[in-house]
């Protein structure tokens, strides 16, 4: 009996021994990796670099109508929306608002503010309770001290989503000014 | 808005402004009376919030290399504490070679008679009313060491709480490097959505002012050591004899930065030095700078050379590369040391500059919100 139950206490304490020493091996994705897997800006990660990354990134809660940031307020860095959706506005709630694009899960918005000082160009609210992920130009300072490849990466990765949207905004000019 | 109205927010506006005077009073109250039991903590953060910053980027370098950041800080701070070590431990055997040198060849009777005659040249060379005091140097000296000996359990006190401020700073610091962007974050995490991009950028900036500083600071130190090594040697060329050149080089850097006082304390060691080398010896007791200034062995080559080594990092080293790094006006430089070093002495003013620097940056981020405080 005694043996018996040794043995089985035995057995209890090397399997919380293996458990402990393969934790890592069958690890859930966070949530917060899972929404960066989605955004095109981290094209080309590596899980491990995925681990890294989400250390960076600030996670905010933001409730239905509440401003993320306001037109011409000074900018920092970019957002993506892990939970809920953002409006992209110019004008006045009062007025004259003007929806320039509505954002939902897996999107991102701001990135401009991570390579200038300039303010911000629009305003950007949660249309629900919204969590988003923020990233600034501190962090990527920071990923670049630490860890230059990644920094590189997400640098030409923005560089690529920029240049994208530019063609596409001279593509809408020239349509505009050819009817 | 109607008038009555109008009243009632202005009174209410007033009421608040009332209010935050009173907290802050208050609050002001609390630290004063707080103060004594927590200062020492306090320090002890300073202390190793600054060593962090100042191997944070070598930290986060080796972390890129091999992979890991506990290993990457076991490494720096190893690689510190033996660089310490070494020199502190060269240094006391070099020194303690030299002391018993020195006893071995300068009996009691000669060093009296040297003090004597070193007395008088300074009696003779000072003018009449100021000499009155300056009687019998030896006896002064020997009153000195006496009264050095009697306070030696004071001074054993002193160094057992030296002992355990390091570990406590060498503690935090290896803390503080392993969970230095995970602690950052946490802060960060305070801030309310509307301030928090603010809040993110004022750490940087605090972050950046601190880091440029030191940077700057162990620089110019760096290059005081190494102007002083070369000048101490172009004295020995000339005959002073001073040995242990390169301790009193890195000795002289790292006292300088302790601004006003560290260049004098650099001085001590090279002096004491030529005193010792060069006792006995009639060609240095006779020695004149320029040939028209009596300096006995060699003590005025010594401070002369310290100041021209000062004067060099003072006015174009320093300005170079800490000014710009802070941005600060050398008349509030000047400033924030005499407030430093009313309030806390020699260590005040080591943090006077940063300090300053910080609540620059910090008045520069409130200037900030509240200009654009309808922005955010």
């Amino acid at each position: 009996m005694v043996l018996f139950w040794l043995t089985a206490r035995g057995n209890k304490m090397k399997n919380a021994l293996w458990k402990n020493i393969f934790q890592g091996w069958n690890r859930q994705e966070s949530e917060t990796v899972l929404t960066l897997k989605q955004v095109p800006v981290f094209k080309g990660f590596t899980d491990k670099e995925f681990q890294d990354l989400e250390k960076l990134f600030h996670r905010r809660t933001y409730d239905a109508g509440e401003f993320v940031f306001k037109n011409r307020a000074p900018g920092e860095g970019m957002y993506i929306i892990m939970r809920g959706a953002v409006k992209i506005t110019v004008g006045t709630r009062a007025n004259d608002e003007k929806i320039l694009a509505e954002l939902s899960e897996g999107n991102f918005f701001g990135e401009l503010a991570l390579f200038d000082d300039e303010p911000r160009s629009a305003n950007a609210i949660a249309t629900v309770q919204s969590d988003l992920l923020g990233f600034f130009t501190a962090d990527l300072m920071t990923l670049n001290d630490r860890n230059p490849q990644m920094g590189n990466k997400i640098l030409f990765n923005l560089g690529g989503l920029i240049g994208e949207r530019l063609r596409q905004t001279n593509q809408l000019l020239f349509e505009e000014k050819s009817e | 808005m109607n008038p009555e109205t109008e009243s009632t927010l202005l009174n209410l506006s007033y009421l608040n402004r009332i209010y935050r005077v009173i907290i802050g009073l208050l609050s002001a109250g609390f630290l004063w009376i707080v103060w004594p039991y927590i200062s020492n903590v306090v320090l002890i953060l300073v202390f190793a919030f600054l060593f962090t910053t100042l191997l944070l980027k070598s930290v986060d370098g080796l972390e890129r290399r091999i992979n890991s950041r506990g290993f990457s800080v076991l490494i720096v701070t190893v690689g510190l504490l033996a660089g310490i070590g070494i020199f502190i431990g060269s240094f006391i055997s070099e020194l303690s070679q030299q002391a018993s040198e020195f006893s071995n060849r300068v009996d009691t009777e000669t060093l009296t008679a040297e003090f004597n005659k070193l007395g008088e040249k300074f009696a003779a060379a000072i003018p009449g009313g100021l000499a009155a005091g300056s009687g019998d140097f030896s006896a002064a000296l020997s009153g000195f060491i006496q009264m050095v000996v009697e306070n030696l359990a004071a001074l054993a006190g002193v160094i057992g709480s030296f002992v355990i401020n390091a570990a406590m700073i060498l503690i935090f610091t290896i803390i503080l490097l392993a969970e230095y962007h995970h602690f950052k974050k946490l802060l960060v995490g305070f801030f309310s959505n509307k301030y928090f991009e603010v809040g993110l950028a004022l750490i940087y900036n605090i972050e950046k002012s601190v880091s440029s500083y030191l940077r700057g600071q162990f620089l110019a130190a760096a290059s005081v050591a190494v102007m002083s090594l070369a000048g101490l040697t172009l004295l020995n060329f000339f005959g002073a004899n001073l040995t242990l050149t390169v301790f009193i080089g890195i000795i002289a850097g790292l006292a300088n930065l302790i601004p006003l006082v560290g260049p004098f304390v650099g001085m001590v060691p090279a002096i004491l030095i030529a005193f010792m080398n060069n006792i006995g010896n009639d060609a240095a007791m006779a020695h004149q700078l320029f040939g028209a200034v009596p300096s006995p062995f060699y003590v005025l080559d010594i401070v002369l050379m310290f100041i021209i080594v000062q004067q060099i990092e003072g006015n174009l080293i320093t300005p170079t590369l800490v000014g710009k790094s802070v941005g600060i006006h050398p008349m509030m430089v000047m400033i924030s040391l005499i407030i430093g070093g009313t309030i806390m002495g020699p260590l005040g003013m080591l943090f006077a500059v940063p300090a300053t620097g910080i609540l620059k940056v910090i008045t520069q981020e409130i200037m900030f919100v509240r200009r654009n405080a309808h922005l955010l």
